[in-house]
């Protein structure tokens, strides 16, 4: 069930996410459609998230935009400096914008890097981490992963723990999407796009993400006669094999990167699964301090397990298991 | 609810009067690896789901090759207890010097590597039967006849087989393939053939299983099409011709030699999804190469199968296989691609489907949405098959009390 409405105000609009926008020339949704989306959103009782461009928006948008309790995701880099700090969530295009952006700890951030940028840079998270409410980082080039790959991302990860670990102990509760998400689920809680949020882009219609937009996908819908996904279940989690079969609870399960790289939406990339397991193993690692663990409200248990991607023990996939953990994923989401 | 009663009384009935369908080579554990040699054919068989056939697409040697060189240097690809090198078309024997050398690459390169398919391979054919006769085929089959399985595609009666297989000037095919059944079922004695059922063939069932019989063709492998060409009412006309068949067989004594892939004993019943959860096909298991050296996880993602979609490659003989692409169809069950009527559909054991089909015809681009297109004409063969085996349990139930009967005084005597 559609839960949260993603509004791409423009063409231009920040990449938030996996996907780049390289989009250049603006494009800003009309005011019609815009008033359009809210309404279906208050209708439809869908909380709505905001997507910037960097140009700052003319008077008549921020009005409309303020009639709705939303929230908003901008660049770092948008001109409009009142948004920049006022935003819920704030997006970082370079390592460089660590060093003299001012982070606050009311907000969150997403940090959105390539994978030998972070490979070399990550030491610098160690001082940023704490200074945030929240920090994600997302990567733009997971499927460039090999073998050689994961074994950095491990030992990366296990120095990350360690200094989450030492923030806790100081009284720190720092949040990182890729070490401290998993330490509390028990379902997978994952991005969802096309189940429980849709995006509604510039040209008034509706996608299953903004990265699908972007990559000129058809549309599911438009504002006026509705949102109409094609084979709707596919994006949810009882229709992906694999992810069935997974405890990784913390994955983003990107659909979009499912599409691109194994050409269906609800089959994750052999990186997609790994990536993930070793961010799981590290939040394992991470429950090994006592001091970290009393300050969960429900801890979650994660085992020690000998395999990095479900994909490869689908000889021994348990289905009675299966079902019992679909019986407890239904009950926390319907 | 399954309304057939199996054996009231087991015991008496005598399965060995039965013939039973001939199991696969290596009971389908081989790996399937399919060459489309060419695009082109003789015919232009109207049921045919090739659309794109042409005779531009001929699949060069230097292309087999590299493609041979990457599977058998790929471990992860040729893992497999034994390999069927598969040949198609188009009609393949129309490049038969091309297969020729193919397949010598094959067993030389098998032998250099000392690898585990050399003794545990064969050549497959699915062909027309119209160049069987020819020199260059009958040269093909004597140098690799240990090694060989050869399917000849007949219809059934005069009038079945050139109702769709006909040359491009509509000429029917059925007498230039006749002529070859004999030489054909010479080499290869038990051959099967490849019976394929679409909206108009249906009134010619019976007679064309009869027919193929007739021609001493043992075992009759015969399917309706997956494509959605049914009209309304061709459900009945078809259980009607199958309960048709199903009486000359029984009456004839015909279960005796002969088999006929529409009745069998392992459909029509429940399935279980936590049991029976895996894909029907192969598809990702196998893989097909063609004249561009692309792969696809089954011909029936090439482009010249596909009215719909665009073509699905998971690779070529340069880059290999790209492993993601194969996941989906690794990890393909039953579950997520049916609808639930389908899940709980009470006679869904045997109720086939075809990955190609369902990606040809699925709303968006997946292989994870079954077509229903069949649903009708499965249910119509799943009653005509109950009546079937109801009444060949009936009369071999009937002659075995006859025999026991008998059997009893003898019995009775030894005891004295």
């Amino acid at each position: 069930m559609i839960q949260y409405l993603i509004i791409q105000l423009c063409d231009t609009s920040t990449s938030y996410c996996h996907y780049n926008n390289c989009n250049k020339v603006s494009k800003l949704i009309s005011i019609e459609d815009l008033k359009a989306g809210i309404i279906l959103a208050m209708k439809e009782n869908l909380m709505i998230q905001f997507v910037y461009p960097d140009e700052e928006l003319t008077e008549e948008y921020k009005k409309i935009i303020n009639s709705i309790d939303h929230n908003d995701i901008v660049s770092s880099l948008c001109k409009d400096k009142e948004l920049v700090t006022s935003a819920d969530v704030v997006v970082l295009h370079d390592w460089t914008a660590l060093q003299y952006f001012q982070f606050s700890k009311t907000q969150s951030y997403v940090l959105r890097t390539s994978k030998d940028d972070f490979f070399d840079r990550h030491i610098m998270l160690k001082t940023v981490l704490p200074k945030t409410k929240r920090f994600n980082v997302v990567f733009t080039d997971m499927e460039s992963f090999g073998e050689d790959d994961y074994e950095k991302y491990r030992k990366i990860l296990g120095f990350l723990s360690d200094e989450v670990s030492n923030a806790f102990c100081e009284g720190n509760h720092v949040q990182c999407n890729l070490l401290t998400d998993r330490l509390e689920l028990s379902v997978m809680n994952n991005c969802d796009a096309g189940w429980k949020n849709i995006t509604l882009a510039p040209n008034g219609e509706f996608y299953i993400c903004p990265a699908f937009y972007i990559d000129n996908a058809s549309s599911v819908g438009d504002v006026y006669k509705g949102i109409n996904i094609p084979n709707p279940q596919l994006y949810r989690l009882d229709y992906a094999p694999i992810c069935l079969h997974c405890d990784s609870y913390q994955c983003k399960r990107c659909v979009w990167l499912n599409k691109k790289t194994t050409l269906e939406v609800n089959t994750p990339s052999h990186q997609q699964c790994v990536i993930a397991h070793l961010e799981r193993n590290a939040s394992r690692k991470l429950m090994e301090n006592p001091k970290v663990v009393s300050t969960l409200k429900e801890p979650s248990e994660i085992n020690e397990i000998d395999y990095l991607d479900p994909f490869d023990r689908r000889d021994k996939w348990d289905y009675e298991a299966m079902q019992k953990e679909l019986i407890k994923f239904h009950k926390e989401n319907y | 609810m399954q309304i057939l009663v199996w054996s009231p009384f087991p015991n008496l009935i005598t399965m060995e009067n039965i013939k039973e369908s001939s199991k696969s080579w290596k009971n389908d554990e081989s790996k399937t690896v399919t060459f489309i040699v060419t695009k082109d054919c003789q015919l232009v068989c109207k049921y045919c789901y090739l659309v794109g056939k042409n005779s531009k697409e001929r699949m060069s040697f230097e292309t087999a090759k590299k493609s041979i060189d990457y599977l058998l240097s790929s471990p992860k690809h040729s893992n497999e207890e034994a390999v069927v090198f598969e040949f198609i078309g188009g009609e393949p024997f129309l490049e038969i010097d091309l297969i020729d050398q193919i397949c010598d690459y094959i067993k030389t390169q098998l032998y250099i590597k000392e690898h585990h398919w050399f003794n545990a391979y064969r050549f497959s054919f699915s062909t027309n039967g119209l160049n069987y006769h020819t020199n260059k085929v009958q040269q093909f089959i004597e140098k690799n006849k240990s090694h060989l399985s050869i399917g000849i595609t007949i219809d059934g009666t005069e009038i079945k087989h050139d109702l769709n297989r006909v040359y491009k000037d509509g000429r029917g095919s059925y007498k230039d393939v006749l002529r070859n059944i004999p030489l054909w079922l010479k080499q290869f004695p038990g051959a099967g053939t490849k019976v394929t059922i679409s909206s108009a063939d249906i009134p010619y069932i019976c007679e064309s299983v009869l027919h193929l019989y007739s021609l001493g063709i043992e075992e009759v492998n015969i399917n309706c099409v997956y494509e959605d060409v049914w009209k309304e009412g061709d459900d009945s006309i078809f259980e009607n011709q199958l309960i048709k068949l199903a009486d000359q067989i029984i009456e004839k004594e015909l279960y005796k030699k002969y088999t006929c892939s529409f009745f069998s004993m392992k459909i029509g019943k429940p399935v279980s999804v936590l049991l029976e959860n895996h894909n029907f096909c192969g598809a990702g298991k196998m893989f097909s190469i063609d004249a561009a050296g692309n792969f696809y996880p089954c011909t029936r993602f090439a482009q010249y199968s596909l009215r719909n979609k665009k073509a699905l490659i998971i690779g070529n003989m340069n880059d290999g296989i790209d492993e993601n692409k194969l996941r989906p169809f690794l990890t393909l069950d039953r579950f997520t691609q049916c609808k639930r009527e389908c899940l709980e559909c009470e006679v869904a054991g045997g109720c086939g489907w075809c990955s190609g089909e369902n990606y040809d015809s699925a709303e968006t681009d997946t292989i994870f949405e079954r077509s229903m297109a069949n649903c009708l004409m499965h249910k119509a063969r799943v009653r005509a098959n109950n009546y079937y085996w109801n009444k060949l349990y009936r009369k071999l139930e009937l002659e075995n009390e006859s025999q026991s009967t008998i059997a009893v005084p003898n019995t009775l005597n030894n005891k004295c």
